[in-house]
């Protein structure tokens, strides 16, 4: 194999990328001054050198406690439970959560064999278990995979008297009823609340 | 109820389906007849049309064998009137990739896209549907009630897929070495959407059942042929906790088997005569006429629900009847509905079978998967 077919295949392994957009990248590169592929090429030996999973939290990370775990300023006794490390950034723009993560590392998925010892539920347990933990909140995503491993979670939390919450379902921030679909209307409505 | 608008399909475009290489046929809105010897391709041509309601082979056909051989896709297209959609276009390539067009938009989602073209298939294979598994009648049940309940149809598509996650589950939890198991975690999704299918099925036959006698005695019947919903949870006041519970209690037994045992997709539809099942007891005749009644009741489904009369493909559907029965069936699709009989798409191998209500109709003829119009 030529080395233009080497770096296509490799670049289309990659999500969102096909073979056109990998042969595009090829091409685009090759017309670039050979330094800027040499610091690609750099960056990602770095980055599969440096980059770990926290040990407290899953989180990726540079440093161990990951950032997030070692801030005193965050509140250790909140955890949110996420399924990837991504999920992690979603939250953190929001800027309103001030407490720490626990990464899954993906969610229930039988199908594809993930069960529950390909997770890292045992670790959360573990983590609640060592006892400092006031609440755990499951923000898997709602789907139905996503809910099978919430439940799970919780149901391997539930004798350990700390709270355990789920994010809230229902209808988005600005969106409109008339174009909203019928589940997603009837969990909204299920999970009303009062007004004060 | 608003009176049923008749669907009549003006035209249909073929290309490389089964023996099908390439046809166009303009169809008549009262319908065409289309006549040829077993194998020519008859089946075919109805399988395609049938392809436009349910984006799958009625016949249960793995998408991929449905491609002519040495084709690398097939397409099936077609013009239509009195349906919420009126071009549907539909190509499938062997690699498994689908794409449907509605009236020239693309449609990612197949479910969006279901019933498109609906129509209602009899045939002498239906007798499956009486003397087969009760798989056979579940498909049927999920047919009628999916592509006339949207809500159906949504439960549907998440109980299958919990149910397939549970069963992963119960095989992954006997492998050696595994310490924990996620079984438990996917009962809740499998019994609020198994409640719905239950619930739906229940309200249907309930619905259908006097119906479904009364069909049978006007083919001709002496005996009282019923249809009644077999379900553990059938008569259940709050069918989801019931099946919640029914889950919990067999979660050992479904471990040792690996398989779940509770919930719909072990439902039966119970066709009697009398007070013994038809199964049994029916002689082929009987059995045919249940399962022409069975055919009826969904297109009478499809009026009062979807508001639509179906596409009737009729494929030599009285070669095991008696003349008089036969011809009952054909008053009987006709008073059915206020706009008379559904435009009809006629198979028989020989002209001579063209029963007398059909002789008016347009004449083809289909050999080794060529259309020729009959000039008249």
């Amino acid at each position: 194999m030529s080395a233009i077919e080497d770096l296509v295949t490799e670049l289309s392994r990659l999500p969102t990328i096909g073979k056109k957009s990998a042969l595009r990248l090829t091409y685009h590169l090759l017309k670039q001054p050979p330094e800027q592929s040499r610091r690609l090429a750099q960056v990602l030996g770095t980055l599969t050198e440096r980059v770990r999973l926290c040990e407290r939290c899953f989180n990726l990370t540079e440093e161990q406690p990951c950032t997030i775990c070692k801030d005193p300023r965050r509140d250790a006794a909140t955890i949110c439970v996420v399924e990837e490390a991504s999920d992690i950034a979603a939250v953190e723009r929001t800027g309103e959560y001030r407490g720490v993560y626990h990464v899954l590392g993906g969610r229930l998925s039988p199908l594809d064999g993930i069960g529950p010892d390909e997770l890292t539920v045992t670790a959360l347990v573990q983590r609640v278990g060592a006892g400092g933990i006031r609440e755990v909140i499951v923000a898997t995503n709602p789907k139905l995979e996503g809910e099978a491993t919430a439940l799970y979670v919780q149901e391997q939390l539930s004798s350990l008297g700390v709270l355990v919450s789920r994010i809230a379902l229902g209808m988005p921030v600005g969106g409109d009823l008339e174009y909203a679909d019928g589940v997603t209307i009837a969990q909204a409505i299920a999970s009303r609340r009062q007004m004060r | 109820m608003t009176q049923a608008s008749r669907v009549t399909l003006s035209s249909i475009a073929i290309r490389d389906f089964r023996n099908i290489e390439r046809a166009e046929l303009t169809i008549p809105p009262d319908g065409i007849a289309l006549v040829g010897d077993n194998g020519q391709g008859k089946t075919n041509f109805l399988e395609a049309i049938a392809y436009l309601e349910l984006l799958r082979s009625m016949r249960g056909v793995r998408d991929r064998d449905l491609t002519r051989f040495g084709a690398t896709a097939f397409h099936i297209g077609c013009v239509s009137a009195g349906a919420a959609v009126n071009r549907v276009g539909i190509g499938v390539e062997r690699t498994g990739k689908k794409r449907i067009m509605l009236d020239g938009v693309d449609t990612p989602r197949l479910t969006d896209a279901l019933g498109a073209l609906p129509s209602v298939c009899f045939s002498p294979a239906d007798i499956a549907l009486i003397a087969g598994a009760p798989a056979e009648r579940r498909r049927y049940l999920d047919i009628a009630l999916a592509l006339s309940s949207k809500r159906y149809l949504a439960a549907l598509r998440q109980y299958r897929a919990a149910l397939a996650r549970r069963n992963a589950a119960l095989r992954e939890a006997a492998r050696p070495g595994a310490r924990h198991s996620s079984v438990a975690a996917w009962e809740p999704a499998l019994a609020e959407h198994g409640a719905v299918i239950v619930e739906e099925r229940r309200g249907w036959v309930a619905e259908g059942a006097t119906e479904f006698t009364r069909l049978c005695a006007d083919i001709g019947e002496r005996a009282k042929m019923q249809i009644e919903y077999e379900s553990p949870l059938a008569a259940a006041a709050d069918v989801r906790a019931a099946l919640a519970e029914a889950l919990h209690k067999g979660r050992d037994h479904d471990a040792r088997r690996m398989i779940t045992h509770a919930g719909p997709h072990r439902d039966d539809l119970a066709v009697t005569l009398g007070t013994r099942d038809l199964r049994l007891v029916g002689s082929a005749g009987q059995q045919r006429t249940a399962a022409i009644a069975l055919r009826l009741l969904e297109a009478a489904t499809f009026r009062t629900r979807g508001g639509a009369q179906p596409v009737l493909l009729l494929d030599d559907p009285f070669a095991e009847l008696d003349r008089k029965r036969a011809s009952r069936v054909l008053a009987l699709l006709e008073e059915s509905s206020a706009t008379g009989l559904g435009q009809t798409i006629l198979c028989v191998p020989r002209e001579d079978e063209i029963p007398a209500a059909f002789t008016r109709l347009e004449r083809w003829t289909v050999r080794d998967g060529v259309f020729a119009r009959v000039a008249s």
